[in-house]
């Protein structure tokens, strides 16, 4: 099968911890993945080592059938991945504005796409002279996505969208990330269990820095063992 | 507003506590000294503010402290003395320089070559590449001929020349020729040394990645820079009559421009060839910019020699004859006195007003800078969050260099500007480097609008101390004049910075983290 | 038991206790290269040896004085920019006591230890308001003022002023003139002491505490460490040792310099662990006695442009050694045994084996 993103057995050092010691992540074009796995097990390096943040040192990520281990951060993002970082990383000091504009890659891009965040995001039309900072933590989850959605990301990675939201935010993040999967592929990573059996189609756990099992996300919720032993919920 | 009141109520009281001081430092003194010195403290504070906004945002997005900073601002005093008071030095070293760096402006092709050639060893073919250019340089460069000051022989010393500049008397010496070696043998010389490294390095570079595509771009800027550097040679004579002819106004502004190119130009390789490998571990970033000081500080030593001397000011501020000191601005437009009355004491013109002024005006462009352009939004970006930066895509490294060369060519305008008005010494770099670090400190290491007020306290508090120790401070209830000893004057700033910090351990307009 | 340990204990220290029996033995060998007898360097005739013992003193009072930064900025993660204030309250309060109150040197070196413990008190005062590069400014704050202190004319009758502290009389037993090779042991075994004092601290649960500092503050607080009383610890040992590296350079040195407390003296201290490797201790003493070599090689053969040239070589370290002499040898250490590792594991019999099973 041809895969959009395709990540084959690599291992992330930190330091000198070896933090990812294994881990595979089959992505098909178009779909929603969510990485899935207990605190700590490596969800977040994982999207970090594929982005080359945290860069692997063996084994091969590949991105539209281009290696992309060796390249610098910038010149991955600049391929056509998005990414949307825990805790949201909203540059405090820029305007909600700025905080789109920045992420262009091509002049004009925010002009091109303003319609279409908007519509996703109407909230962030009416905030858009206000600093990143005096935002709530919902709107700037809102202003993540929408800042990775200003250039033209083929590949979204998202980390934990849902975290520290109230539920009726949630269900509009949802709303939203459904939305997007209809124009680019979505690497999904998801502490809480609900929110990403309802979002993905496939999954891949990983535990204690490996990738332990993969499949499609239906087979999964009627799994009960497996989803006990690995995500401890129910 | 009331909120504004509450969050900043530290950093409000701080301040009106030295209003206060500002006021009751006026009181024991005429109006006249009161106001020469606010404008003295102007002056060093926009000096410093030159050499502390550079360094703050070099600290702030790529967390590199530059202990070199100072040494820097003194080169760019140096470069801007040598195109003042020598041009024909200066027209003789574009030549070479022009040849050595066409090299790397064809860094693109390289690149596309280098993928080419992959042959194994290329390691060590880059390096017989280098020792070839290096020995090529080694015959080449000490006979090439370039008009100098002789550092050992005090009639061709700088302070002989500087001292003829300021009476407007320079005589220009004779013009250096090709004797030891033929032209053609030198340019070409040059030009294959400086191809042979900027190959060598896309070899060493090239890991199999194909750089950006080639454009016609990186062939019109070769043949800009091949074209300078000729030019310079065939009309080496007429460029440097012309000069030395020139009206010494247009000759200060040609001065400051190539000092900020200089500082530009010494940033932006310091970057991508020094500090670009160790952002991995900062530690030794000190170290290596500590030991870049050195050399800098005694090849500063080696060509310009050790003792001090000063920059003659250009006409516009040197008027002494007839309708001088001026007392009206028509006056002073009409005779370019170096003084001016106002609140009947004398003020020097460039030092007390231009200074400030250009302090002034680089602290809005650099504002705007900073909150209107793509890269200032990268710049306020970085600083808070650099990882998230590189995740959008850009590219961070370009943005670095860039910021550092801004950084480095901020310090040699100070330089430059210092020159006329402090005057050019060996020790000029550290003393201004310790007045930046006490600066930022006091107004917050990554603020920018904080380094601008740290400068200035630093800069009313020196002038202050100074002139205090003239005129003495009477302590009250008693008959005793106080007079404060220059050492003093470093260690007020000193103590001002330890009092903030305790107070507001981010400093005045920093964030907290 | 102990027969496991003490081949393990020897492979701890060996590297020490060479180095210790060669520098046992220096001044003899040197004496004898030169054609002095032994006896003649216990009499403490001039020559070479003489000579070479006064540089290596000179290497000890740099490596005692290192070895203190290493303990805070190295191991403990503080960047203080005023260390050299700590050797230079040693080496005046000894220089004063002695010159100008007549004091003994056995009661001159307590008012020392009993000063290093208060300016270590001092430094932690702002310890818990300022963190990182603003401490090392408010650091290198106070001891401007010090240096002031000591270098402005009101106090010149104690300290000499901008010239120096001059005309001190040497004890008689530490004499550096007449009872050098005396002091050469003395110095040798106060750095050996101390280096065994700061090894202890480091491998001890309190030291363990300190790198932890060093590498993730935050963390360490949250596993309930008072932080500040750790950091106090490594100031409180790390200004004794320099306030002691500074009373051994009054006693040898002819001249007090006001420079000892100047922060380029801060940043020599800071030059000698980057050169030997930060957070390695042993780096200290390596790094002092290149550092202290180079210099008197550079100014002896290279003259005027010695600044330039050192200046050169430190560039040239940060390129070439990443990690500082000890640092880096580690890593290539480390690197060439895994690389045997891997030749080893290549191999498809292992001697071991049998004998392991």
């Amino acid at each position: 099968m041809d895969y959009l993103l395709d990540v084959q057995d690599i291992h992330t050092f930190i330091g000198q911890y070896h933090i990812l010691q294994g881990v595979d992540v089959h992505v098909p074009k178009g779909s929603i993945t969510a990485l899935l796995g207990r605190n700590g097990a490596g969800k977040t390096t994982t999207l970090k080592s594929i982005l080359g943040l945290t860069p692997p040192r063996q084994g091969s990520v590949r991105f539209a059938g281009q290696e992309l281990r060796g390249l610098a951060a910038f010149d991955v993002a600049a391929l056509g991945i998005g990414f949307v970082p825990e805790h949201r990383a909203i540059f405090r000091d820029l305007t909600v504005e700025e905080n789109l504009r920045i992420a262009e890659r091509r002049k004009g891009d925010y002009a091109r796409k303003q319609a279409f965040i908007f519509s996703l995001f109407p909230d962030l039309q009416r905030l858009i002279g206000l600093s990143g900072g005096a935002l709530s933590g919902g709107q700037q989850q809102m202003l993540a996505i929408a800042r990775a959605l200003v250039p033209d990301n083929r590949l979204l990675l998202i980390d934990e969208p849902s975290e520290g939201l109230a539920p009726v935010v949630i269900e509009h993040m949802m709303a939203a990330i459904r939305q997007l999967a209809t124009e680019a592929t979505i690497v999904l990573v998801e502490q809480n269990f609900l929110v990403a059996s309802q979002l993905a189609e496939t999954y891949v756990i990983i535990e204690e820095g490996r990738s332990v099992q993969a499949g499609a996300m239906r087979d999964l919720v009627n799994d009960k063992a497996t989803i006990h032993r690995y995500l401890g919920a129910a | 507003m009331n909120t504004f009141l509450r969050k900043n109520l530290l950093l409000l009281l701080t301040l009106a506590v030295l209003a206060g001081f500002l006021a009751a430092a006026g009181r024991n003194m005429e109006t006249s000294d009161f106001v020469i010195t606010l404008l003295r403290g102007f002056s060093v504070g926009a000096l410093t503010f030159l050499v502390a906004s550079g360094f703050s945002l070099i600290f702030g997005l790529l967390d590199v402290l530059n202990l070199a900073h100072g040494t820097l601002f003194m080169i760019g005093a140096y470069a801007g003395w040598t195109v003042y008071v020598r041009p024909d030095t200066f027209i003789d070293l574009v030549t070479p320089l022009a040849l050595l760096v066409s090299g790397f402006t064809l860094a693109d092709a390289w690149r596309h070559l280098a993928v080419r050639i992959s042959m194994t060893g290329r390691g060590v073919a880059a390096w017989i590449g280098f020792g070839v250019a290096a020995l090529l340089l080694a015959y080449i460069l000490p006979r090439y001929p370039i008009a100098m000051w002789n550092v050992d022989d005090y009639a061709q010393s700088p302070v002989a020349y500087s001292l003829a500049a300021s009476q407007g008397q320079v005589t220009p010496p004779p013009a250096a020729t090709f004797t030891e070696i033929a032209p053609g043998v030198a340019v070409l010389g040059l030009l294959i040394s400086s191809a042979f490294i900027a190959f060598g390095l896309a070899w060493l570079r090239s890991g199999g990645q194909a750089g950006r595509p080639l454009t016609w771009r990186s062939f019109t800027r070769v043949a800009m820079v091949l074209l300078v550097g000729l030019g310079a040679l065939i009309f080496n004579d007429a460029l440097t009559a012309w000069l030395f002819a020139l009206n010494s106004n247009w000759l200060f502004a040609i001065a400051v421009a190539v000092s900020v190119a200089t500082g530009v130009a010494l940033g932006g390789l310091m970057e991508v060839t020094l500090i670009r490998p160790l952002y991995v571990r900062p530690i030794y970033q000190l170290m290596l910019t500590l030991g870049l000081s050195v050399i800098g500080t005694e090849l500063v030593r080696a060509i310009w020699g050790r003792p001090e001397f000063t920059m003659p000011k250009p006409e516009l501020f040197a008027g002494t004859g007839a309708g001088c000191p001026a007392t009206t601005f028509g006056d002073w437009l009409t005779h370019h006195c170096s003084t001016v009355i106002l609140f009947e004491g004398r003020v020097r013109v460039y030092n007390e007003i231009f200074i400030p002024l250009v302090g002034l005006v680089v602290l809005i462009s650099i504002w705007i800078l900073l909150k209107r352009s793509r890269l200032g939004m990268i710049i306020r970006a970085g600083v808070q969050d650099r990882q998230m930066v590189e995740a959008l895509g850009i590219n961070v490294r370009r943005v670095f260099t860039q910021v550092f060369a801004l950084g480095v060519g901020l310090a040699a305008l100070g330089g430059v500007l210092a020159a006329p008005s402090i005057g050019l010494s060996n020790t000029m770099g550290e003393s201004f480097l310790l007045n930046a670090l006490i600066a930022l400190a006091i107004g917050g290491l990554t603020s920018y609008p904080g380094a601008a007020l740290g400068s200035l306290l630093v800069g009313l508090l020196q002038q202050f101390i100074i002139k205090y120790g003239q005129i003495g401070i009477p302590i009250p209830f008693t008959e005793i004049l106080f007079k404060p000893t220059p050492p003093i004057v470093p260690a007020s700033t000193v103590l001002l910075m330890v009092i903030v910090l305790l107070i507001m351990p981010n400093g005045l307009l920093g964030k907290k983290e | 038991m102990t027969a496991n340990l003490s081949p393990s204990l020897w492979r701890r220290w060996r590297g020490l206790l060479i180095t210790l029996a060669a520098a046992l033995l220096l001044p003899f060998v040197v004496g004898l290269l030169e054609g002095q007898p032994p006896t003649a360097v216990l009499a403490n005739s001039a020559g070479v040896s003489k000579f070479v013992q006064g540089l290596a003193i000179e290497v000890f009072i740099f490596a005692l004085y290192a070895l203190s930064y290493d303990l805070i900025f190295g191991i403990t993660g503080l960047l203080s920019f005023g260390h050299a204030m700590f050797f230079a309250v040693g080496a005046y309060l000894t220089g004063a006591l002695i010159k100008s109150f007549g004091l003994p040197l056995w009661q001159t070196l307590i008012w020392v230890t009993f000063a290093s413990v208060l300016q270590a008190l001092l430094f932690s005062v702002v310890l818990p308001r300022v963190k990182g590069i603003t401490f090392a400014l408010v650091t290198l704050g106070m001891a401007s003022v010090f240096h002031l202190m000591i270098m402005s004319r009101e106090l010149g009758e104690f300290t000499g002023a901008d010239v120096g502290l001059q005309g001190m009389i040497k004890p008689d037993f530490l004499n550096p003139a007449t009872e050098r090779l005396r002091l050469y042991y003395v110095a040798l075994a106060l750095l050996v002491t101390m280096y065994y004092l700061f090894k202890r601290f480091v491998d001890s649960p309190t030291g363990r505490v300190c790198v932890a500092i060093r590498e993730n503050e935050g963390r360490a607080l949250m596993l309930g460490y008072n932080t500040f009383r750790f950091k106090l610890a490594a100031l409180l040992l790390s200004s004794f040792a320099a306030a002691l590296a500074g009373a051994l350079y009054a006693i040898y040195q002819p001249i007090i310099s006001p420079h000892i407390a100047s922060l380029g003296f801060t940043v020599t201290a800071l030059l000698i662990i980057l050169i030997g490797g930060v957070g390695t201790l042993q780096g200290a003493l390596v790094g002092a006695l290149v550092y202290r070599l180079l210099d008197f090689g550079l100014r002896r053969y290279m003259g005027e442009s010695a600044s330039f040239v050192n200046g050169l070589i430190y560039v040239l370290i940060v390129i070439f050694l990443p990690y500082g002499i000890v640092g880096t040898w580690r890593m290539k250490s480390l690197q060439l045994r895994q690389g045997w590792a891997k030749i080893g594991d290549a191999i498809p019999w292992k001697p071991n084996d049998g004998a392991a099973r």
